[in-house]
């Protein structure tokens, strides 16, 4: 592996492989462009990429299937690429094990925000599991349980520790409501997307500023939540 | 008359035999004191009133067996079928000649009798279905119409009615399984030019007669005629809908074109210019051109959403992906990313916190929302407020977003929610006209209705949205409240 993080980019837009290359060249990225699942799926195991973008719109195969066929023997970082209104699709892409997504048309900014997090993700996998994360002024401990704003501990329910602990440890990262429902209640809760909205707006009250514009755990419309951390 | 005409055969004839049997047994019992002569006459009375019940068969036979049993009981010698005296013999032929006479005389007004009451009958159900035919535009309900009455006639055990076109139709009775031989009878349901599909009716017993096959036939003429008048009615529908969809058509066209232009002018300008190195490197014009590039891409992005979103609705592809949720985290992330392009005004936003969860789309009712305040923001003064309240009404959450804005003819309060629809010819504010009648689209999708009216000083959008989904109320969550 060079040194600089190799970046594969399935997608049969041209003007979009072009734009992507373009600017993650310049980024010091190494990339390589494929415009159909089938070439993306040869590319990748050819190369074994550090990332993967991926649109969900391919002309021989469905994105989602593609995903889960990458799945099925590599954990590398999968960011996808779709249109407005296909929730659902991106949906499908993130539990069939994608790891976040980029809304087209999207600011490049977007684009390389999810790129460092993906690779700090890859990178937590091989070990490096960070034990304390920051956000402006909350410092929530992993190891010891202990969340604090500024120097002050906020004291949190079972449920809400569990739920803050999951999208912190995640932070950068989108998670969809079937994933923090299986993984904070119960796989049988997954669809009780209710408990979920009652107790991030708990976690707000607790933890933000302004709880209704929140600045730390962000609502992904229709797909999940975000937590923004410091980076 | 009627009940009597409908007993079987068999009930017939054994009514005759009795009838006759008990006469000849009260003959006999008053022998002596009777006259052979009055006895004739007096039998001619049973088969006159067979003939009449019964029919002629039944009058024909009786007259002979009367016959017989009057020279067996009642000529002398008694007992026997010979007859000694000539004026008996005269008698007896006579009697026979009469009864038969009789019979057939009354047999045949009786038929005619039938006959035309079946016609009456017949041209009662003709008229019947033709009436119910009449101003019917649905093939549905032609052929449940049609089937009933095929069924009322025919009386049989099984009956189906198939309508053949780019929608088939298909009505049976009784439900239930169908009968594994062939039908008894099928008469296709025929227009001029084509055949629109068939009647089967199954009834093995009585056979189905010729005039039932001949009154089938005439209703099936009837309902083809029905359907060609529904068929026609509905093409001409299509071709008003075609009409009106092409009318849109046209509007969305030159709205579009117009409205896309706008944006991609900027693009184009902006982007051609930094290319052709006409703005220096360090120039501030260069980053107003590139800031302008990156907004005009941003508003045409929503431009395509606004359409796409309008023909979903238009297709009633627009389908709710529904959740329960919290309406306040719904309004805080709009208001959240709306604080640039809402910079100018003052948002407040009053919602209780105890309203309950309310069964929406997330993505949708933020589309709301966002096209509710964007409206706010477009036509209401720099500096003025605009309020988001909401409460529980009945069984419904009522949601009103208000703005200081100019107050809106009283007349227009309905329209202003229908596509391309602009208060008047110069009003010069940019978008598509679409975004009211999206936010109606998404409202009427969940159940709810929207809403204008004018405040004191203001404009107010209200609308509602059913607080139960599926008949289920808004679920009441079980809190922890350990702490760790």
């Amino acid at each position: 592996m060079s040194a600089e993080p190799h970046i594969l980019v399935i997608d049969d837009e041209l003007q979009i492989q072009r734009a992507i290359r373009t600017i993650l060249t310049e980024k010091g990225f190494r990339v390589t462009t494929a415009s159909s699942g089938e070439e993306g799926l040869a590319l990748a195991a050819a190369n074994e990429p550090d990332i993967i973008i991926l649109d969900l719109g391919l002309p021989d195969m469905d994105g989602v299937e593609v995903c889960s066929r990458l799945r099925e023997w590599t954990q590398t970082p999968i960011i996808i690429l779709s249109v407005r209104d296909s929730e659902r699709d991106k949906v499908g892409a993130l539990d069939k094990g994608a790891d976040d997504y980029l809304t087209k048309p999207f600011g490049i900014e977007e684009l390389l925000a999810r790129v460092r997090v993906a690779l700090r993700h890859s990178a937590q996998k091989q070990g490096m599991q960070s034990k304390v994360v920051k956000a402006g002024d909350l410092t929530i401990d992993l190891v010891w349980h202990i969340v604090k704003r500024g120097e002050e501990e906020v004291k949190l329910t079972g449920t809400e520790y569990k739920l803050l602990a999951y999208l912190a440890a995640n932070h950068g990262r989108v998670l969809t409501h079937q994933s923090i429902l299986t993984h904070v209640w119960d796989p049988a809760d997954a669809d009780h997307t209710e408990y979920l909205r009652v107790y991030i707006r708990q976690l707000r009250k607790k933890l933000e500023a302004d709880p209704e514009r929140p600045q730390y755990i962000l609502t992904e419309p229709g797909i999940g939540y975000r937590f923004i951390a410091d980076e | 008359m009627k009940p009597l005409a409908y007993l079987s055969t068999v009930w017939h004839y054994l009514f005759s035999a009795l009838l006759i049997a008990l006469t000849t047994l009260f003959f006999f019992a008053l022998r002596d004191f009777l006259d052979t002569t009055l006895v004739a006459l007096l039998y001619l009375i049973p088969i006159g009133v067979i003939t009449t019940t019964s029919g002629f068969t039944p009058g024909i036979i009786s007259a002979v067996f009367s016959f017989f049993a009057f020279n067996y009981f009642f000529i002398k010698p008694y007992y026997t079928l010979a007859v000694h005296r000539p004026l008996d013999l005269v008698i007896l032929t006579i009697f026979l000649v009469v009864s038969v006479v009789l019979s057939r005389l009354v047999g045949r007004a009786q038929a005619g009798l039938a006959a035309a009451n079946a016609r009456e009958r017949e041209a009662t159900q003709l008229y019947e279905l033709s009436a119910a035919l009449a101003g019917l535009h649905d093939e549905y309900t032609v052929a449940q119409i049609l089937g009933r009455q095929v069924a009322a006639l025919s009386q049989g055990e099984y009956l189906e009615v198939n309508i053949t076109g780019s929608q088939p139709v298909h009505f049976s009775q009784p439900q239930g399984a169908l009968p594994s031989r062939p039908p008894e009878l099928t008469v296709p349901i025929q227009a001029a030019r084509s055949t629109l599909g068939e009647i089967l009716v199954w009834r093995s017993k009585p056979p189905i007669s010729t005039g039932e096959t001949r009154l089938i036939q005439t209703f099936a003429s009837q309902a083809a005629l029905a359907l060609e008048r529904a068929r026609l009615a509905q093409a001409e529908s299509r071709a008003k809908v075609l009409e009106e969809s092409d009318r849109l058509k046209s509007a969305i066209l030159s709205s579009v074109s117009h409205e896309l232009r706008t944006p991609l002018s900027t693009i184009k300008a902006a982007a051609s210019s930094l290319r052709g190195n006409e703005v220096g490197w360090d120039s501030p014009a260069r980053v107003e051109l590139i800031a302008a590039i990156d907004d005009e891409s941003d508003h045409l992005n929503m431009l395509v959403g606004n359409l796409l979103d309008m023909s979903r609705i238009e297709s009633g592809a627009l389908k709710p992906k529904r959740e329960w949720n919290i309406l306040s985290e719904i309004v805080g992330s709009v208001t959240a990313r709306m604080k640039y392009s809402a910079e100018e005004h003052k948002i407040e936003v009053d919602i209780p916190e105890n309203l309950p969860f309310v069964p929406v789309d997330y993505v949708q009712m933020e589309q709301v929302f966002t096209n509710l305040i964007s409206n706010s923001v477009k036509y209401a003064p720099a500096d003025s407020l605009i309020r988001i309240r909401a409460g529980v009404e009945g069984e419904c959450v009522r949601v009103q977003v208000s703005n200081q804005g100019p107050q809106i003819p009283p007349e227009h309060l309905e329209r202003i929610f229908d596509k391309f629809y602009r208060i008047n010819e110069v009003d010069r504010v940019t978008g598509t006209g679409l975004g009211l009648s999206i936010c109606k689209g998404i409202i009427e999708a969940h159940g709810g209705k929207i809403w204008a009216e004018n405040l004191r000083d203001g404009l107010a959008f209200n609308f509602t949205l059913p607080l139960t989904w599926e008949g289920s109320p808004p679920p009441q969550l079980p809190m922890d409240t350990e702490v760790e």
